[in-house]
């Protein structure tokens, strides 16, 4: 296969950033994206320029790490896949593929296509847990959930981390990241006694790093690659204003 | 803490969004209702319209909590837009929307633009000042009168057949209404979805029965200045 690549160089934060053109001729279909970028990495670093940067680790599609806006879908054109798992065989002989790093304030971009993605780490610092003393597993079946709670819990449980909804939202929201992480502790008893709490603590930390506000385009839960549903963030508006005339909101507001 | 405080927080402001954007549609829905009593004819209109000014004090709570609404609706809005022009400061060279719709896209635009069609609206009906020469009494009998008394009330159905046999003012409210179908579109079924009613079961529905009650809406109000300049309303006045 031969592709056209239209990526972006950036050195720094500080750098303006620019397109730019590679040609690759040996382009094997069967290759994930992130192999077809290390070829052309390869072709770079043989001619003596500087490689592209991008994230990468697991490449089986369940860390997170990947990201790329691939001609303007976060993860590419295949549904509910990372860009790891996105094989050159979804694209055509002669294609011309526009590589551009996920976009949004909260998302610096470090280098080329690697962006910080740290606001997310602070996010779920801020209440993304369940306070449980460790030791010895307690036994399973001595706190029941039903199936469907389980069911849902899953789903939203589901979600990497990887930022897709923040770089597909025009507003650059990251609601679908904290809905889900928010949500699958909803679901389960162990996340009740500190739920109020943790919503708003995390939709706090969210608007801080400034990722901006939901207008429900849906677009988030189109390009995120494990299909996490839009339905948690109306679970998390519900909750959130919920808590937000409970007692632990004035405790939470006491703190700030 | 202010009122306005709720601005700070994201959800709030998203919120007040909802609630206000529903008193708004609420409005639309029954004011549309109102509006089809035209094809009743003349007495049926203007008794209606007499009727919405015998309310009194009535009519004042619904035009105050209205006014307050379309405010609290348009600061918020304006606010959130601002904020999320912000958070995505670069702009995507090539981007393809996968579920946004035009209507989703454009809320702003839809918005202001009903804004300007509202005051339009308001300074042709409401306070009667870009069409003076439209504005008649009637006299009438009531039907149930005992006497022969004749009364004297405002005749809306003169106002606005004489009003839409202008082409440029039918034009003016159809292009109005179509924009504010796009922002309904979008509005009704984002309401239920900030609000947290959203499970797999229904939502679908929603979706649609918002595109739906949107067509709905504009063909039930674009209808009137077309029937008037087809003649098919308002022949004889």
């Amino acid at each position: 296969m031969k592709i056209t690549l239209h990526i972006w160089r950036q050195k720094n934060s500080n750098d303006k950033g620019h397109f730019e053109t590679y040609h690759l001729d040996n382009v094997i279909e069967d290759m994930s994206f992130l192999e077809m970028l290390d070829v052309l990495n390869e072709k770079l670093v043989a001619e003596g320029k500087e490689p592209v940067a991008f994230d990468h680790d697991c490449r089986e599609g369940i860390c997170g790490a990947c990201s790329l806006t691939i001609n303007g879908i976060p993860h590419g054109p295949e549904k509910n896949t990372t860009t790891c798992q996105l094989h050159m065989r979804k694209f055509k002989d002669g294609d011309e593929i526009w590589v551009e790093p996920f976009r949004a304030r909260a998302f610096p971009v470090i280098k080329d296509l690697i962006v910080d993605r740290s606001a997310f780490d602070r996010i779920i610092q801020a209440g993304g847990f369940i306070s449980v003393n460790t030791g010895q597993a307690p036994e399973a079946n001595s706190i029941l959930v039903p199936k469907q709670n389980a069911d849902n819990a899953m789903d939203a449980a589901q979600c990497i981390g990887c930022g897709a909804c923040v770089a597909a939202c025009p507003n650059g929201a990251a609601m679908l990241f904290v809905a889900a992480k928010v949500s699958h502790f909803a679901y389960l008893p162990q996340g009740q006694p500190e739920r109020k709490r943790r919503v708003l603590a995390m939709v706090e930390q969210m608007q801080k790093e400034g990722f901006g506000n939901c207008s429900n385009f849906y677009e988030c839960g189109a390009a995120c690659p494990k299909g996490i549903s839009v339905r948690f963030i109306a679970l998390m508006n519900r909750d959130y204003l919920k808590a937000s005339y409970s007692e632990e909101k004035l405790e939470f507001a006491e703190k700030e | 803490m202010g009122f306005f405080s709720y601005l700070r927080s994201s959800i709030l402001s998203k919120i007040v969004m909802a609630i206000t954007g529903a008193i708004l549609v609420l409005y639309v829905i029954v004011h549309t209702a109102g509006n089809l009593l035209i094809y009743f004819g003349k007495d049926t209109l203007n008794s209606y319209s007499a009727f919405l000014h015998s309310l009194g004090p009535i009519l004042w709570i619904i035009r105050v909590v209205l006014i307050l609404s379309a405010i609290l609706h348009i600061i918020t809005s304006i606010k959130l837009k601002f904020e999320n022009w912000g958070a995505k400061p670069t702009k995507y060279a090539v981007k393809k929307y996968l579920k946004a719709k035009f209507s989703s896209r454009t809320m702003i635009w839809t918005g202001l633009m009903v804004l300007c069609f509202v005051v339009y609206h308001l300074l042709h009906f409401t306070f009667r000042t870009t069409n003076p020469q439209h504005y008649y009494p009637e006299f009438y009998q009531p039907h149930n009168a005992v006497s022969s008394v004749i009364l004297e009330r405002f005749d809306v159905y003169r106002m606005v057949v004489l009003g839409f046999k202008n082409p440029l003012i039918s034009l003016v409210y159809i292009v109005g209404v179509i924009i504010v179908g796009f922002h309904l579109d979008h509005a009704i079924q984002s309401m239920f979805q900030t609000l947290g009613y959203n499970q797999k079961h229904y939502f679908p529905t929603i979706q649609k029965c918002s595109t739906g009650l949107a067509i709905i809406i504009v063909i039930c109000l674009i209808s009137i200045p077309i029937s008037i300049l087809l003649g098919l309303v308002g022949g004889g006045i």
